[in-house]
């Protein structure tokens, strides 16, 4: 009966005997490849130039056909990834302020009783791992990781952007601290993403060679149901809305009354 | 013991004969080639030439109307570097006889460079090195004002063009007074003329001797870091007068020289925008950094950074660490910021990574 009504919804579809449901939206596969693309090549020219006397980052800089020209693509791609910021902020607030839906990335106590339970579990501790919802507490640390980070880099970004006017109300060493915060953070978000992100949707066991959901916007009834166990019983026991399916970034698309 | 003695001996003896027959040698050497003879006595430009040119007042009028002077001091001669070397027709070769050939000199200037290549028979090398310099480039253009070696090194009366260093300098100031001036008045200029200090910089120092390039170029701007980096990266150097060393390294890690160095990387035909080390500090008329005409001293920050970026106020200069590397007592934001960094990254990056690695542990232990 559940299953059927989500069917009609377009939330679930058969494909080749397996069974799919739906869990990202156009928007937000969009916004996921937008920030794909700005951040690995924002990663490869900013880095280059932190790291310019490396031989890698001189060989990136000249293809690229400079200094000048690296530091451009930079800023450009900089400007998109800001826009791209700005809208995801945007939307949360609307979705939040005006559809008054839940956010589903805000963590909550049950996250950091996730990660004792998962760690409880790979111990041999704990017969199952936890049972997760929309976002498990790694999607959600990452998800924070990148909105704290992406501020810090927004910010400091400008600030090197535009070290005239920012010193006409902040004092010059702001500027140098600037430099520092860039390329830290810059270091940290590109690792993170490598020993992290590219894991948990690529190498682990399950989804090798690649978690293809943010792209399809699918995820296969049978994962859905091991890795977020409970989004599947409230999406099967819950009334979905008339827009279920197609909420925006961060939110339940399950729950679209949070109130309710 | 005596064995001992005895090898002593015939050692001594085999000693005397070498020393017999360099003396052989020395004594032939003098007989067969008398030149070597004579410059031993100062007398080698004498002879027939000094009968005529050794006459104070000897001279010619050119068609310019000019005076040749053509008096050569013996003694002059004898003291220079070549007084014991050189006759006077090795260098006048075209001269073989009395009456010598009869030329068409239109003037003094014109006379003398048609005579200065004279030299490139000895010093092949120097004169190559001249064929690539500014110099030389204007002389094929047409412009006889331009230095040939002589201007440089005098014609009879050539010495050591170094001794003592600052003599360097004020050859360059017969033509560059202007820039000679500055010079004089800058920090090295002072050194060398009140000091004699041999660690500064005199003018070829930069500008090399004889491979002078045209110094207003992209290229010579991008080499400008290196030539100040050769001493101010030179720690002992460095030490001596108390200045740091880490100047070009803490510049190199800066927005500035970050963009030079990469510029250079690529081309060097490009005039890199970003300031190099003459743009704060000054070319020729270089100050200390304390003293107060400094470019570089607060007061004058925010006029020096305003050369380049328009509408600064009193701020902006803060944001470069004037070449102090981060510490607690220097730019100490800086330096916690580095710190927070440094702890912060690993500390995360392990944590991911123990995660990683105990969760592909329970999947694989869970096949």
């Amino acid at each position: 009966m559940a299953t059927a009504r989500i069917t009609d919804n377009g939330a679930m579809k058969e494909e080749a005997g397996q069974e799919y449901i739906r869990r990202f939206n156009a928007g937000q596969r969009i916004e996921h490849i937008v920030l794909m693309v700005t951040f690995i090549v924002l990663a490869v020219t900013g880095l280059a130039q932190r790291y310019y006397t490396a031989g890698w980052a001189e060989g990136v800089i000249l293809n690229l056909g400079g200094i000048e020209f690296t530091r451009l693509i930079h800023r450009a791609f900089a400007l998109v990834f800001t826009l791209g910021a700005v809208y995801h902020f945007g939307n949360v607030f609307y979705s939040y302020f005006v559809r008054r839906r839940r956010l589903a990335m805000v963590p909550t106590l049950k996250d950091f009783g996730d990660v004792v339970g998962a760690l409880r579990y790979t111990f041999g501790l704990a017969e199952r791992p936890p049972q997760y919802g929309r976002y498990d507490y790694r999607q959600k640390f990452e998800y924070w990781g990148l909105i704290f980070g992406g501020l810090v880099i927004i910010a400091t970004g400008f600030i090197l952007a535009f070290p005239v006017t920012v010193t006409k109300v902040l004092p010059g060493q702001v500027v140098a601290a600037a430099v520092e915060f860039h390329g830290f953070e810059a270091t940290l978000a590109v690792l993170t993403i490598v020993i992290w992100h590219l894991y948990d949707v690529i190498f682990r066991p399950g989804v090798f060679p690649a978690d293809t959901s943010i792209f399809t916007g699918k995820i296969s009834r049978e994962r859905m149901l091991e890795e977020h166990t409970l989004e599947y019983a409230e999406m099967t026991t819950a009334p979905a809305g008339p827009d279920a399916g197609d909420s925006p970034a961060g939110e339940d698309p399950a729950v679209p009354d949070r109130q309710g | 013991m005596g064995l001992y003695r005895g090898s002593a001996r015939s050692a001594l003896a085999r000693g005397w004969k070498v020393v017999a027959a360099g003396a052989v040698v020395v004594a032939l050497a003098q007989v067969l080639f008398p030149v070597t003879a004579a410059a031993a006595d100062g007398t080698l430009a004498g002879g027939a030439c000094l009968d005529c040119h050794g006459q104070p007042g000897l001279s010619m009028t050119l068609a310019s109307g000019e005076t040749l002077e053509l008096y050569i001091d013996p003694g002059v001669y004898a003291a220079s570097v070549h007084g014991d070397k050189l006759l006077c027709t090795d260098c006048h070769t075209a001269i073989t006889g009395f009456p010598h050939p009869q030329w068409n000199i239109p003037n003094q200037r014109e006379y003398n460079i048609t005579q200065y290549e004279l030299c490139k028979r000895c010093h092949f090398d120097n004169y190559t090195k001249t064929l690539d310099s500014i110099h030389y480039a204007m002389l094929s253009a047409g412009d006889l004002r331009t230095p040939i070696c002589t201007d440089c090194h005098g014609a009879h009366d050539v010495a050591l063009p170094s001794q003592p260093r600052a003599k360097i300098s004020q050859t360059c100031s017969q033509c560059h007074q202007a820039i000679y001036q500055q010079y004089v008045n800058s920090i090295h200029g002072k050194a060398l003329i009140e000091e004699n200090n041999y660690d500064v910089p005199v003018c070829t120092d930069c500008h090399q001797t004889h491979t002078i390039v045209d110094p207003r170029t992209a290229s010579f701007r991008l080499e400008s870091v290196h030539l100040c980096s050769n001493c101010h990266s030179n720690q002992k150097l460095m030490e001596k007068y108390g200045i740091s060393s880490q100047v070009v390294k803490t510049y190199l890690n800066d927005f500035h020289g970050r963009t030079v160095a990469l510029v250079e990387k690529e081309t060097r035909d490009i005039w890199v925008e970003e300031a190099v080390c003459t743009d704060c500090h000054g070319i020729h008329d270089i100050q200390q950094v304390s003293s107060p005409g400094s470019p570089v001293i607060k007061s004058n920050l925010v006029a020096t950074c305003g050369k380049c970026h328009a509408d600064v106020n009193v701020n902006f200069p803060g944001a470069w660490l004037s070449h102090y590397e981060p510490g607690i007592d220097k730019a100490p934001l800086i330096f916690f910021v580095r710190w927070f960094y440094r702890i912060l990254i690993p500390f995360i990056l392990a944590g991911l990574g123990i995660h990683v690695m105990l969760d592909l542990w329970r999947r694989i232990t869970n096949r």
